[in-house]
């Protein structure tokens, strides 16, 4: 069976038999317009659960309260940044978007290593903005190394990291992680990537760690992203999701301009662009979406 | 093609009439899908479900499956074509009687994977066309295209199995799509022979244009919107888990497919669809579709997958 039908298979397992409250669908749009996360039906508990949880906090009675507070209330903003952290997991683990890793290894390295055949540097540059804890980036470089014998043969790959959040990024830069960030990582890989630590915990072996640059960087900083040049591929997940229209459309042109022609920008899985930029076009992979900045002799710019 | 070949497919297709599963309804039911819908009878259409007692029950569980979206599942068969309206009841009938006229034995392609294709192709075109429509648009029109625009391939399973297999393990083997390898090894695709039976059935001339040039909108003499719409949402279905049972899509760029000019070109709120949540809500429906495979058609393997959630 396809990769498609068995994700809504597992998505429709997880469904419980509970009529939902139309107003929590109204919720789902107006988080949609705002934030650019999709709800899917089989999840709508979920968003469900976490209004419930804000009207509880709030002490307020029925979801049609809650809606008033989400949109005429004066705190509306900061309510509906409370309801994006119910419902946006802030957890990150590794190899958290198997299709995603698809459709780079299998559609878009070959494309790329192919439109650079006559450049002198061989070398594919990817970013991960907005890496959190670094377990991205990490997934990124073990997957680009699985490929060093074969594709990326005689090839150089460069994996800018950045985040906001000092912490963050020094955490990233330590790269030691517990069982929850590495429950889907194959016992192979683990072996192969990491050193057992701490007892429980373990570590990136240095040969990963290589491939990743870490750094501080504020995304709404323009010119600290403008210099971000020369990008194949950037990831840029559950990030956007905070930013208000301005900055989003902002960062997005930016994006852009990062991206060498024929390069690919991904957001997370269930994340839409909701077309804030036309010039990209929203590209479909089996299980997933990305936004393409066509290649100059595709003649679509 | 070359006239000779041209002959061998229509006296092929004619033999299809000697099958004996085509449900007694079909014929009659395809003239009726041939009136403009201000002429079709409410009870014209409750007197043909009616007339077979299968079909009467298969169409009212079609009815009340999700993929209807009714809040409550009709009762009776008036009931039912009165709050699924004519058209979609109509739709329903005809994708019983598919399934009927084509017994899922000896088929070289899968049948759940057939007919989840189709379903789901038939039920991406319908929401396609409702959401770039000015008002409402004719989604079950579109329905009925998405529904109908392989049939070339059940007439392939039947009258060229041998060649037809082979052109089905080629296509997996190599990950191309289906009607270039039938072109390859048989020198004809399931499009000139669905349209030799759509011919046959008489029906609508804008479906017979989408059966016959799904692959190659610009080929088409006229409809030409319906046959990019239906294109354009085969290749969304073959590159999202709704395909034949493997990826010969592994990217797909909409916009830029010529279809997309053509469909543009009649429709500018084609330029204001948001494709993401598109996508998304597409998505969400895979399951729906897989559900009205297991109801209807009983595939074990359909069955064994959408079995798999209720635990």
């Amino acid at each position: 069976m396809t990769t498609g039908t068995q994700t809504a298979t597992q998505l429709a397992a997880s469904r419980p038999v509970v009529a939902i409250d139309p107003v929590i669908r109204q919720i789902r749009d107006l988080v949609y317009k705002v934030s650019g996360i999709y709800q899917p039906e089989e999840k709508l508990y979920l968003m469900s659960d976490g209004c419930e949880r804000r009207i509880k906090q709030l002490k307020l009675q029925t979801p049609n309260d809650y809606w008033i507070r989400l949109t005429a209330h004066a705190s509306r903003d900061v309510e509906l940044r409370h309801l994006l952290n119910e419902i946006t997991i802030g957890e990150t683990y590794m190899f958290r978007c198997p299709p995603q890793l698809d459709a780079l290894r299998k559609v878009i390295l070959p494309e790329l290593l192919a439109d650079k055949t006559n450049q002198i540097v061989k070398r594919v540059r990817i970013w991960s903005a907005g890496c959190s804890t670094g377990e991205e980036p990490y997934t990124l470089a073990i997957t680009m190394l699985e490929e060093s014998h074969g594709l990326l043969k005689d090839w150089q790959v460069e994996i800018i990291a950045t985040d906001l959040n000092d912490r963050s990024v020094e955490t990233a830069k330590a790269g030691i992680y517990g069982d929850y960030s590495l429950r889907f990582i194959t016992d192979t890989l683990k072996q192969k990537y990491f050193l057992p630590v701490d007892g429980k915990k373990f570590q990136v072996r240095d040969q990963v760690k290589k491939l990743i640059s870490f750094s501080r960087l504020n995304l709404q900083d323009d010119s600290k992203v403008l210099f971000m040049k020369g990008m194949d591929i950037i990831f840029c997940c559950n990030v956007l999701i905070y930013f208000d229209g301005t900055s989003k459309t902002k960062v997005i042109n930016h994006y852009f301009s990062n991206l060498n022609f024929g390069g690919y920008f991904f957001l997370g899985t269930s994340e839409s662009l909701l077309k804030l930029n036309d010039k990209f076009h929203l590209v479909h992979f089996p299980g997933t979406i990305a936004y393409w900045k066509p290649s100059l002799k595709s003649g679509k710019l | 093609m070359n006239a000779s070949l041209a002959a061998k497919i229509r006296e092929r297709v004619e033999r299809i009439e000697t099958m004996p599963s085509v449900p007694t309804i079909f014929m009659p039911l395809l003239d009726l899908l041939n009136l403009p819908p201000e002429q079709t009878q409410l009870d014209d259409v409750v007197k043909l479900i009616s007339y077979d007692n299968t079909m009467a029950a298969q169409c009212l569980r079609m009815a009340s499956s999700p993929l209807f979206g009714l809040a409550t599942p009709p009762k009776s068969i008036r009931s039912a074509v009165v709050t699924l309206g004519l058209r979609r009841v109509e739709t329903i009938l005809l994708t019983c009687c598919l399934a009927d006229a084509f017994p899922a034995r000896n088929w070289i392609i899968d049948p759940s994977a057939f007919w989840r294709h189709s379903l789901g192709c038939a039920m991406v075109c319908r929401k396609f066309s409702e959401k770039i429509a000015a008002k409402g648009g004719d989604g079950d029109k579109a329905y009925m295209a998405g529904l109908l625009h392989d049939i070339g391939f059940m007439v392939n399973s039947m009258i060229f199995p041998a060649e037809f297999a082979k052109a089905f393990e080629q296509a997996c083997h190599d990950r191309v799509s289906l009607d270039q390898s039938e072109f390859a090894i048989m020198g004809f695709t399931h499009c000139e022979t669905g349209h030799a039976l759509a011919e046959k059935w008489r029906l609508p001339d804008d479906i017979i244009q989408v059966i016959a040039h799904h692959h190659a909108v610009e080929n088409s003499a006229s409809a030409q919107p319906l046959v990019a719409l239906v294109h354009l949402s085969d290749l969304l279905c073959r590159v999202r888990g709704m395909g034949y049972g493997y990826y010969e899509c592994q990217r797909l760029d909409l916009v830029s497919d010529p279809a997309w000019a053509i469909l543009l070109n009649e429709n500018r709120h084609l330029q204001e669809i948001d494709l993401a949540r598109f996508t998304f809500e597409l998505d969400e429906s895979v399951g729906e579709v897989l559900e009205v495979v297991s109801d209807i058609f009983g595939s074990a393997s359909a069955k064994s997958a959408s079995g798999s959630r209720s635990h």
